[in-house]
């Protein structure tokens, strides 16, 4: 039996299959994770309920695929819904000292390239551990956001920018559109082009691609820019929804950016993951969570399972590694015979 | 009771390689013994056998009679082995008493550690040895001689009756080294018994009674110290039979004009290296692990900052701040450690092939797929890479299979200059062989190739010339006429000064 499976792995094309049997395995928990709670509760799959469940998944999912890049290019961005915080507070400010709403939302994206840079010199030029370093920095954020506004939520009566928020396009929450549109350009950087490339080879082996002549210090300079600009557009759209800006908006959100990524197959050892594990891993633990709240499971409950889902994601990381350890070892021990 | 260690028929695998062929000998308490062999003849390892870091696939050995089976450092040491490593096995924030009882500070009844004690114990082992420092001084104030004073004190203390010693005057001044030899010849005068591995044949002489020869892990002859010659020893060392696998080679033999020049190279332990390579010649760079080699190919190659010198590319002069630099100028690497400097080892033969050409492959920055997995083809070909797909994992190739992607990759790149540091080092004789031709071919298409290697047999018979080195400064640099075994390594082991 076992012989088998060795055969077929040695055809190449295997290996796409394994890949694809995979994004198959986790369309699948998605689906079964949707029926379930269906059977659960009949309000569950409705349009008004999926359109929350897209709603909520569109911060989190433009912090996730800042996130996706990072980690697999083996960082991490932990100030990402702080800065998304930041600038939710900074846009209702502008707006309701009369600037134009457009002019704002570029201002504030902006800005933000600044916060990012502020990560990546962290991490660069002084190599504090990405974790510690975007820790500390996620703090500062989370503290200018609530000086900003003195710690008040600032309702924004703007009515074009808060459509933003409500439009709705072939009758899709315009904040979903934007994020699903994101994901396709993003995946297709990702996966296409000289940079996505990069940022694989930068996260397998920073090393080897210096030597094989990238650099891996813009790759990552890059990316912590390009987290933070998408986390600024999250800030933006959750002032539109909210017709406010909340300095307590998004809090913990990064955490469930993570959690997203890793549940769509994203590797903490970096090098390995995609965009579109990452948007499948998204809607899983947006459908739980919200299929939990359908059910009426207490909230406090909620953040317990939400940690459940996260650990599973982690051991399904190991299970993988374990894998591809284990092939390792086989290949070693063939060639000793 | 006498000491003595004995060995006998010992043998240890690595993955491809006999690092040990049934070495059997014995070494005697009151006498100090060296190890003496090339890179690679196996004394590291039998040293870790003799520690427990490693365990022998077959073959016995002895201490005092009976028969031992390390399966831990820590066994060894309750069985009176010590080792002392070139990289000190110490605490460095810690006490010379905390360093020198480590597992074993006195205590009260409560298993609270009776610092008074101790260092009145550690006091008397000072005096002892007429060491400089208290039992107080934190181990990172102390000289590199005196941290290795202290390890050795550590082996006093746990009463070994076998001290090893790998390398230890490589990072010591001459001055240190007087006391480090005048320690072990007192631990010697003790009746202990003392293995001594090292390079550096003059320091045989001075220090040690009995030379045991190894070479490509086995046992050639033991000699008196007082009774034979460093030429003998030299001869001893190397005397190999020249495989075929040299003589089927087809070199290249027209060389053009100087294609790279380095002027004064310093910087990163390297002083004021200089050489000239033609467009296909093979240049060799020879010398001992830790001469610079390396390091000099890392300021070519802009993997480490230049502090001064000049480096020339067809005569003009190019400033190389980062590998991206020298890839463009035409320079490729293929690194001493291929699985952490070499490869991305979860990526593709594909991905790993592409990276530095994924410039040439594009439009527009979106990778033309097509191309690339033509090229990737075209590369895993012409370079016999074994593998049923390009999409392979790099991680399940083999050695020799991994180096070959390496290469294939500067292939694809369009190079003038290609530097191979070890190439061959880990992988099987079919494997080299073909990477030798490959060497040759490349210099035959016009390339100038830099070949490092610490197998003395590669360098003679693939280079056209060769430099040696030591220290970080070249030495000497012979022709193929002038090129002999015995003549790199006396010039790669010289004393300073002479």
């Amino acid at each position: 039996m076992d012989n088998n499976v060795n055969a077929v792995k040695k055809d190449g094309k295997k290996k796409n299959n394994f890949k694809s049997n995979e994004m198959i395995m986790m369309v699948f928990v998605l689906v079964l994770v949707i029926l379930i709670f269906t059977v659960l509760n009949k309000n569950y799959f409705t349009y008004a309920n999926m359109s929350n469940i897209l709603m909520a998944a569109s911060t989190i999912g433009l912090l996730a695929i800042g996130e996706t890049f990072l980690i697999i290019a083996g960082h991490v961005d932990l100030s990402c819904a702080n800065i998304a915080a930041m600038s939710a507070v900074i846009t209702a400010i502008l707006i309701n000292g009369g600037m134009s709403w457009p002019l704002a939302i570029v201002l504030v994206a902006a800005g933000s390239t600044i916060a990012g840079l502020l990560n990546s010199c962290l991490v660069n030029v002084f190599e504090l551990q990405p974790f510690i370093a975007t820790l500390a920095t996620s703090n500062v954020f989370m503290g200018v956001a609530y000086l900003a506004c003195s710690g008040k939520s600032l309702p924004v009566g703007d009515k074009g920018f808060n459509a933003i928020g409500s439009m709705r396009i072939l009758g899709i929450p315009f904040p979903a559109v934007l994020m699903v549109v994101c994901f396709v350009i993003f995946g297709f950087i990702l996966a296409r082009t000289i940079f996505g490339r990069s940022v694989y080879m930068v996260g397998g082996n920073a090393e080897a691609a210096r030597l094989a002549g990238l650099n891996p210090k813009m790759v990552s300079t890059i990316l912590y820019v390009i987290s933070a600009v998408l986390a600024a557009f999250a800030g933006v759209l959750m002032t539109a929804k909210m017709h406010s800006g909340q300095p307590s908006a998004g809090s913990g959100a990064e955490f469930d950016a993570i959690t997203a990524a890793i549940l769509g197959g994203v590797a903490f050892t970096g090098g390995t993951g995609n965009l579109a594990g990452c948007f499948i891993g998204l809607l899983i633990m947006q459908c739980f969570n919200n299929g939990l709240t359908v059910i009426n499971v207490s909230s406090f409950w909620q953040i317990v399972a939400k940690g459940l889902l996260l650990i599973v994601a982690l051991l399904l990381d190991f299970i993988r590694r374990k894998k591809v350890f284990r092939k390792f070892l086989e290949i070693l021990k063939a060639k000793e015979n | 009771m006498e000491n003595y260690v004995e060995f006998k028929n010992i043998r240890k695998a690595f993955v491809g390689v006999q690092a040990l062929d049934g070495i059997s000998f014995r070494a005697d308490g009151g006498e100090i013994c060296a190890l003496l062999g090339e890179n690679g003849a196996g004394k590291s390892t039998l040293l870790k056998i003799l520690s427990g870091a490693h365990q022998a696939d077959s073959g016995e050995y002895f201490i005092n009679g009976r028969e031992m089976k390390f399966h831990s450092p820590m066994e060894a040491i309750q069985a009176g082995v010590s080792v002392i490593y070139q990289e000190r096995q110490l605490v460095s924030e810690l006490s010379v008493t905390e360093n020198v009882f480590m597992e074993d500070l006195y205590c009260n009844r409560a298993g609270i550690v009776d610092f008074k004690r101790s260092h009145e114990e550690m006091q008397r082992i000072i005096e002892l040895f007429h060491m400089p420092f208290s039992p107080q001084t934190k181990v990172k104030k102390l000289s590199a001689a005196y941290q290795q004073m202290v390890e050795i004190m550590k082996a006093y203390r746990r009463k070994s009756q076998v001290i090893a010693f790998d390398e230890p005057t490589a990072p010591l001044t001459d001055a240190e080294i007087d006391i480090l030899f005048g320690l072990i010849q007192r631990l010697r005068d003790s009746g202990k018994v003392i293995l001594y591995v090292s390079h550096r044949l003059k320091e045989l002489f001075r220090l040690t009674d009995k030379i045991i020869i190894l070479k490509d892990g086995r046992f050639v002859e033991d000699v008196r110290t007082a009774n034979t010659s460093e030429g003998y020893l030299v001869s001893k060392m190397v005397g190999r039979n020249v495989g075929d696998t040299f003589s089927a080679l087809k070199r290249n033999d027209q060389m053009g004009d100087v294609v790279l020049e380095a002027r004064n190279l310093r910087g990163n332990g390297i002083h004021n290296v200089s050489f000239q390579l033609h467009r296909g010649e093979v240049l060799g760079f020879a010398g001992l692990v830790g001469a610079g080699r390396s390091e000099t190919m890392q300021l070519l190659f802009g993997g480490d900052k230049v502090k001064s010198g000049e480096i020339y590319i067809d005569g003009r002069l190019k400033k190389i701040r980062n590998p991206k630099d020298a890839i463009e100028e035409g320079i490729g690497l293929c690194p001493e450690d291929r699985k952490e400097q070499g490869l991305v080892l979860g990526r593709s033969i594909r991905n790993n092939l592409t990276i530095p050409i994924l410039n040439k492959i594009s439009r527009r920055g979106i990778i033309d797929r097509k191309r690339e997995r033509k090229l990737s083809k075209e590369a895993v070909a012409a370079y016999r890479i074994k593998t049923p797909s390009i999409e392979k994992i790099a991680m399940e190739l083999s050695g020799g299979n991994q180096q070959k992607i390496i290469l294939g990759r500067w292939m694809l790149a369009d190079l003038k200059v290609l530097i191979l540091d070890e190439p061959t080092k880990g992988i099987d004789v079919g494997a080299k062989a073909e990477i030798y031709q490959m060497v040759c071919d490349l210099a035959r298409e016009g390339l100038g190739v830099i070949f490092i290697s610490s197998e003395l047999q590669e360098v003679i018979n693939i280079c056209d010339k060769v430099i040696v080195m030591r220290d970080g400064t070249v030495t000497g640099c012979l022709d193929r006429k002038e090129m002999s075994e015995e003549g790199i390594l006396s010039l790669a082991m010289q004393e300073n000064g002479e």
